[in-house]
C-alpha cells in the first residue's frame, strides 16, 4: 500500500505541475502567481508549509517520549506567534513594497550590492541547511516504510519536484500545497481523534503515574523553564522572518486575503500541530515502546487506523515532505535566478528570458540538493545546527530596523548581519567544545541576537544613511497594503460596497475563529486538565 | 486542575485571539476612516443631487 500511495502522490504533483505550467505566462506568474492568490490558496500554502516533516516525525516523537507539553506549551507557541508576525508584519509590509522575494526587500531598501550578497548567502545557507536535513531525515523514514531504496526515493522525489517547481514556480507550489493541506488536515480531524479515542483521555492522563512529569512543561526529562523560554524565543524569532512563511504572503490577491490568512492560517498552526502532539501522547498509551520515537505517528497511522485512513496519513506525511522540499527548491531557485543572476549581475532580460532563467535556476538547485541528499556530506549536518536560527540572528534585527528606523543604513545592515551570524556560530562552537558555558535558560541565539542588535545600533549611530536610503524610508512609510487595496477596490464599480463587504467578512471571521478556538481548546482542557 | 495543561490551551487560544485583535485594529485604523469618509462623500453627493433637483423645480 505504501508504494502505491507514494506513486500516487508523486504522480499527482507531476500532473498538477504540468497543468499549472499552462497558466505561467511570465516571470510574475512564476515568482508570485501574478498576485492572484485567493484566501483558500494562501491559507492552504501557509498551513501546509507550517506543518513540516519535522512536526510529524521529530517533534511528534519528542512529544511521545517526553510529553506533549514539552515543545508545544512555549516552543510551539513562539512558532505560532512568529507565523502571525511573518504574515501580518513582515510579509504584509514587503508585499506592499512589491517584493517578489525576501532579498528583493534588502535590494530595494539599501540599493547596496554587499547587503544584497550577504542577505542572499544567509538565505541560501539557511534554507539549504534547514531543508535538506529534513528532506534526508524524512526520506530515510519513508524508505523504511515503502521499502524503496533511499537513493532511488530521493531521485524520484527530485524528478517530481522538478516537474512542478521548474514549470509552475510559486504557482505550482501554492496549488499543490493547498491540495495537500486537506490531506494534512485529515491527520488533525480524523487520524488524531481516532488515536486519542482508542487511547482514552483518562488513560492518557494516567501516564503521569508511570512516567512522572509526563503532563508538565518540563516533561519526563525535567527540562528547566529557562530551556522552554529559550525555545519560545528561538521559534518566535525564527518564524517571524522565515522566508518559507513570509514569501507565502507575496502571491496574495490583496490585503483582505492577507488579513484573512492572518486569522485562518494562524488558527491552523496550533490546530494541526497540537492535535498531532496530543495524539502522540495517545500513542504512548497504545504502544509504549516505539523506537525510534520519530516513528510514533507512523505506527499510529499503520496500526491504529483502517487501511484507507492509514493511506491518507502516509500521503499527508509525503505531502509534508514535498511541501518542505518544494519550498526549499523554489526559494533557493528564486535566489539564484532573480536575486543573484538578474539583480546582482544586472542582467537585462526580457520576459521570456527571465522565465527561462527562473526555470534553469530551479533545475540547478534541484540537481545540487539531490546530490547533497544522496551524498550526505558531514558539512551539511554541521550547517543544519545553525541553519534555522541564522534568519533570527542575521535577518530579523535588520528587517525590523529597516521598517522602523530612519537612521538605518547599509553599513549597519551588513555589519549587523555578519556580526549576528558569526557570533552565533562562534558561541555555538565554543559551547560545544566546552570552552564556554552559559547560565541555564540562556543560549547562543540570545547572545548572538544581542550582538546583532548592539552592532546594528552602534553602526547606525556612527554612520549616516544615504539620500537614497532616506528617500526610500519616507516612500516606504507612505506605502501600505491598506492604501493599495483601497485604491484597487475604489477603481472598480461599487468599490466602496466591496470594501464594506470585506470589512464585515473579516469581523465575522475574527469572531468565528475565536469562538472555534475557545471551543476546541476548551474541550481538550476539560478532558486533559482535570 | 493541571495548571500547565491550562497554560498550553490558553496559549493555543490566545494565538487566535491575538490575530483577531490585530486584524480588527488594522481594520479600525486603516479602513474604517476611509469607509466613513467615502460614505460622507457619497451622502454629500446625494444631498447635492437632491438640492439640484429641488432648485430645478
Amino acid at each position: 500500500m505504501a508504494i502505491t500511495i507514494f506513486a500516487f502522490v508523486l504522480l499527482l504533483y507531476v500532473v498538477v505541475g504540468a497543468f499549472i505550467a499552462r497558466y505561467v505566462k511570465n516571470s510574475d506568474d512564476f515568482y508570485t502567481m501574478g498576485g492572484r492568490g485567493s484566501t483558500l490558496l494562501i491559507v492552504g500554502t501557509l498551513a501546509a508549509t507550517y506543518l513540516s516533516a519535522a512536526t510529524l516525525l521529530g517533534i511528534a516523537g519528542q512529544s511521545y517520549a517526553e510529553g506533549p507539553l514539552v515543545i508545544a506549551t512555549l516552543g510551539s507557541f513562539g512558532a505560532w506567534l512568529g507565523t502571525l508576525l511573518a504574515v501580518v508584519y513582515v510579509g504584509r509590509k514587503m508585499k506592499a513594497l512589491n517584493c517578489k522575494t525576501m532579498p528583493d526587500f534588502f535590494d530595494k531598501r539599501f540599493n547596496n550590492k554587499w547587503v544584497s550578497i550577504i542577505a542572499i548567502i544567509i538565505m541560501i545557507v539557511g534554507l539549504v541547511g534547514y531543508g535538506v536535513i529534513q528532506f534526508i531525515g524524512a526520506g530515510l523514514v519513508l524508505s523504511e516504510i515503502t521499502g524503496i531504496n533511499f537513493q532511488l526515493l530521493i531521485v524520484l522525489f527530485t524528478v517530481a519536484l522538478i516537474a512542478f517547481t521548474a514549470f509552475g514556480g510559486m504557482y505550482g507550489v501554492v496549488v499543490t500545497d493547498t491540495i495537500m493541506f486537506f490531506t494534512m488536515l485529515a491527520i488533525s480531524i480524523i487520524i488524531a481523534p481516532m488515536i486519542i479515542g482508542q487511547a482514552g483521555f483518562e488513560q492518557m492522563k494516567g501516564l503521569s503515574e508511570v512516567m512522572p512529569n509526563y503532563w508538565t512543561i518540563g516533561g519526563t526529562e525535567e527540562r528547566s523553564i529557562g530551556w522552554s523560554v529559550s525555545q519560545f524565543l528561538v521559534w518566535i524569532l525564527f518564524f517571524a522572518c522565515m522566508p518559507a512563511l513570509v514569501s507565502r504572503v507575496f502571491p496574495a490577491k490583496n490585503d483582505f486575503v492577507i488579513l484573512k490568512t492572518a486569522i485562518i492560517g494562524v488558527f491552523f498552526a496550533p490546530f494541526m500541530q497540537l492535535t498531532v502532539f496530543i495524539a502522540a501522547g495517545g500513542m504512548q498509551v497504545l504502544e509504549p515502546n516505539i523506537t525510534p520515537t520519530d516513528n510514533a505517528m507512523i505506527v499510529g497511522f499503520m496500526e491504529f487506523t483502517p487501511p484507507a485512513i492509514a493511506g491518507v496519513g502516509l500521503a499527508a506525511l509525503m505531502a509534508s515532505i514535498m511541501s518542505t522540499a518544494s519550498t526549499l527548491f523554489v526559494l533557493v531557485g528564486f535566489a539564484l535566478s532573480r536575486d543573484l543572476y538578474e539583480r546582482l549581475f544586472e542582467k537585462e532580460l526580457n520576459e521570456k528570458q527571465s522565465l527561462s532563467a527562473a526555470r534553469i535556476g530551479q533545475l540547478i538547485v534541484a540537481i545540487v540538493i539531490c546530490a547533497i541528499a544522496l551524498l550526505r556530506p558531514s558539512a551539511i549536518y554541521w550547517i543544519s545546527i545553525y541553519a534555522g536560527s541564522i534568519f533570527a540572528v542575521g535577518w530579523l534585527p535588520t528587517i525590523v530596523a529597516s521598517f522602523e528606523w530612519k537612521k538605518m543604513n547599509s553599513k549597519a545592515a551588513s555589519t549587523s548581519m555578519i556580526a549576528g551570524v558569526a557570533s552565533f556560530i562562534i558561541f555555538g562552537e565554543l559551547i560545544r567544545a566546552g570552552i564556554m558555558t552559559l547560565p541555564t535558560g540562556v543560549d547562543e541565539l540570545m547572545l548572538a541576537l544581542f550582538v546583532s542588535v548592539a552592532t546594528l545600533i552602534v553602526s547606525a549611530l556612527v554612520t549616516k544613511p544615504t539620500t537614497y536610503e532616506l528617500n526610500y524610508f519616507v516612500e516606504m512609510k507612505r506605502t501600505g497594503m491598506a492604501k493599495l487595496t483601497i485604491q484597487e477596490f475604489l477603481s472598480q464599480p461599487d468599490g466602496l460596497q466591496k470594501i464594506k463587504k470585506q470589512y464585515r467578512q473579516l469581523i465575522t471571521i475574527s469572531v468565528l475563529f475565536t469562538f472555534i478556538s475557545v471551543v476546541v481548546w476548551g474541550y481538550f482542557f476539560i478532558k486533559l486538565g482535570f | 486542575m493541571n495548571v500547565e495543561v491550562l497554560i498550553l490551551f490558553i496559549n493555543a487560544t490566545l494565538v487566535t485571539v491575538i490575530s483577531s485583535i490585530v486584524v480588527i485594529v488594522i481594520l479600525k485604523k486603516q479602513y474604517l476612516p476611509v469607509i466613513k469618509e467615502m460614505e460622507k462623500k457619497e451622502d454629500e453627493e446625494v444631498d447635492a443631487h437632491k438640492e439640484n433637483i429641488t432648485s430645478n423645480f
